[in-house]
């Protein structure tokens, strides 16, 4: 059975990008502009992998990734963080997140930062979830 | 201390004892001696206030002895005792300093009165001594407490980082600190009670000076002012400096002049503009680069997406990926644009238009895309305003781009309960300005952001703002000679208010 995969990315151009990578290497893609859609529709979709931007208006990844990795449902799903923004800057904001809230998320274990080519992508996605 | 111990001396014991049993009675104390070579010794040794002695004496008399005492202590009181009217003795003794004089046979109260005189005499003189000395005193201190205060003072005028010179009424130099001879490069020997402001001051700053001097009828300290003073030998000084005019009794006696030397201040000034201008091109051309970067992504994303569809002929790829291709295409256009707008001086073209209608016209362009975000957008139109003379370009752009960023601080705001609201407003303000104020009530800006947002590049916006557009707008307003405010709280909005200069229309072209 073909997997499902969560783009959360507000820039329409990264969307279809990662969308057409997913569907041609026989992922079923799902969609969602910001955090709070990309929440609603993990919990809705129970997808198996996430593929997440940091910028993003209405929740940011980064605090979307706190509400994954805290919540014992969600934590499992392995996710991909694909960014503008440096893996240094995206740590440190998380860094205040954690100490913000409390506790202490794991890093990200996949970190890309675009610009991607569609090769890395998929090899990402294959580590993840094959 | 009052005069209490009395010596007497007579060659007659008989009286020695009368007289000392006498005034023992009325409260002195006694030492006797019955000649004037033991008065002499018993003085010594007892040291008595008074003397009373006989004048006539076998071996010393009474004038050798007034003379040897007085020798000894000039302060002592002797009374003579004389038996003969002698004038000449009497004379002597006055010269040797006796005190007074009482004849023979020694009559008590005759004596009670010279001695009450000499005690007198004595208080007297132990006033005047104390006071002397007690003014003594005093000079000495006031001598000592104005040498202080004056060494106080030069030390102050020495090692004052001020450069300070004095000139009495006749512009004559009475102080030159070494401060200043290092500003104007003259040995203080060669300049004190040497040169006068002429030959010291070029004589633009002497003018100056002088003028204040005159201008100042009283004594007066006047406010700081920054200047460059050429030297004699050629350099150029950034000061601050100040005058005093002085005046004593309403007469003018000189004046002193102070300078501070800011030529470290001017060059650590110069240097700090110098690295922010660095630090303002670095932060350009990274935001730059990271501006380009999002746009590369864009292509790279579009082209990958037209391959697929040209390799499966699948129309629907082909058409999202040209898409993201042209919508990538026209960020390199407007970041263009925005560059070169920036980049150029322009002039407002100015005609006769409706700020009112730009505002419905935006407003009618961002109807639908505002609708689809959830934000609500009004408007509020003082009708007043009419047809002004003004560039209808300048105020769409800029209008556009204030709207824009009033509806992504709705957009990027984290607060999802609130509802979001862009207002647009135009008024006449008190100045005669026509104005434009856009407030929402999204997410506001933070300190860091409100101080950097006018810089070129740096964008709040993340990969999706070029971090032109405010420079853009501000410097058209500015071209405009309007001026552009902002309000803004984190977490609660922000106002962005233009006001530009109202010319009403054109209406030669009416008549």
């Amino acid at each position: 059975m073909s997997k499902k995969v969560l783009v959360v990315d507000d820039d329409q151009d990264v969307r279809s990008f990662v969308v057409t990578v997913l569907e041609e290497n026989q992922y079923i893609p799902l969609v969602a502009q910001d955090g709070v859609e990309g929440l609603e529709m993990i919990e809705k979709e129970h997808p198996d992998l996430v593929i997440l931007d940091v910028l993003m208006p209405r929740g940011s990844g980064i605090r979307l990734y706190h509400k994954l990795k805290t919540d014992e449902t969600l934590e499992k799903i392995p996710v991909i963080m694909f960014t503008g923004i440096a893996l240094r800057s995206f740590l440190k904001s998380q860094k205040v997140l954690d100490e913000f809230k409390g506790g202490e998320v794991p890093k990200p274990d996949i970190y890309l930062e675009k610009p991607v080519e569609p090769e890395e992508l998929l090899a990402a996605i294959k580590k993840k979830i094959g | 201390m009052s005069a209490n111990k009395i010596l007497i001396v007579d060659d007659e014991e008989i009286i020695v004892k009368l007289l000392s049993m006498s005034l023992r009675s009325d409260g002195y104390e006694t030492v006797t001696a019955n000649s004037g070579e033991q008065g002499l010794e018993v003085f010594n040794s007892e040291s008595p206030d008074i003397v009373v002695t006989d004048i006539k004496m076998p071996g010393m008399g009474g004038l050798e002895l007034l003379k040897k005492i007085k020798e000894i202590d000039p302060e002592k009181e002797v009374i003579i005792v004389t038996g003969h009217g002698d004038i000449d003795s009497t004379i002597t003794a006055l010269q040797y300093g006796a005190s007074d004089f009482i004849n023979k046979p020694v009559r008590d109260e005759a004596l009670a009165i010279a001695l009450e005189r000499a005690k007198a005499k004595i208080a007297i003189r132990e006033k005047l001594k104390e006071y002397t000395e007690n003014l003594e005193i005093k000079v000495a201190e006031a001598t000592e407490e104005i040498r202080r205060k004056s060494n106080f003072q030069r030390l102050l005028i020495k090692s004052s980082h001020d450069a300070i010179v004095a000139f009495d009424h006749d512009w004559k130099v009475v102080v030159y600190n070494p401060e200043a001879g290092k500003m104007f490069g003259e040995a203080a020997a060669d300049v004190i009670n040497k040169m006068t402001i002429d030959d010291l001051y070029t004589p633009k700053i002497a003018k100056i000076f002088k003028n204040l001097a005159q201008k100042e009828k009283q004594q007066n300290t006047l406010p700081w002012k920054e200047n460059i003073i050429n030297t004699k030998d050629g350099r150029k000084i950034p000061v601050k400096y100040t005058s005093n005019v002085l005046y004593k009794t309403g007469e003018f006696v000189g004046t002193v002049n102070f300078f501070q030397d800011l030529t470290e201040i001017k060059r650590l000034e110069k240097e700090l503009v110098q690295s922010e201008r660095l630090a303002a091109v670095g932060q350009t051309v990274s935001g730059l680069a990271h501006y380009v970067k999002n746009i590369l992504i864009g292509l790279k994303g579009g082209s990958y997406v037209v391959d697929v569809g040209i390799a499966k002929n699948d129309t629907e790829k082909l058409k999202t990926g040209w898409k993201t291709i042209k919508r990538n295409i026209k960020r390199i256009g407007d970041l263009t644009q925005d560059l070169l707008t920036y980049s150029k001086q322009r002039e407002p073209e100015f005609e006769n238009c409706v700020p009112n209608d730009i505002v419905n016209e935006i407003i009618e362009l961002l109807k639908d895309f505002v609708a689809s975000k959830g934000i609500s957008i009004s408007k509020e139109l003082d009708t007043g305003i009419g047809e002004v003379l003004a560039d209808p370009k300048t105020i769409h752009n800029s209008l556009l781009n204030i709207i824009n960023n009033a509806i992504d601080a709705c957009i990027d705001d984290e607060d999802i309960s609130k509802k979001h609201e862009v207002k647009v407003k135009t008024y006449m303000d008190k100045n005669n300005y026509f104005c434009f104020e856009v407030t929402d009530n999204g997410c506001g800006m933070d300190e860091d952001t409100q101080k950097q947002m006018f810089n070129p590049m740096f964008s709040s916006k993340g990969g999706k703002g070029t971090g032109l557009g405010l420079l853009v707008t501000g410097k058209l307003i500015e071209e405009h000679k309007g001026v552009i405010e902002i309000k803004t709280s984190p977490g609660e909005g922000s106002t962005f208010t233009i006001r530009l200069p109202y010319e009403k229309e054109n209406t030669a072209d009416i008549n």
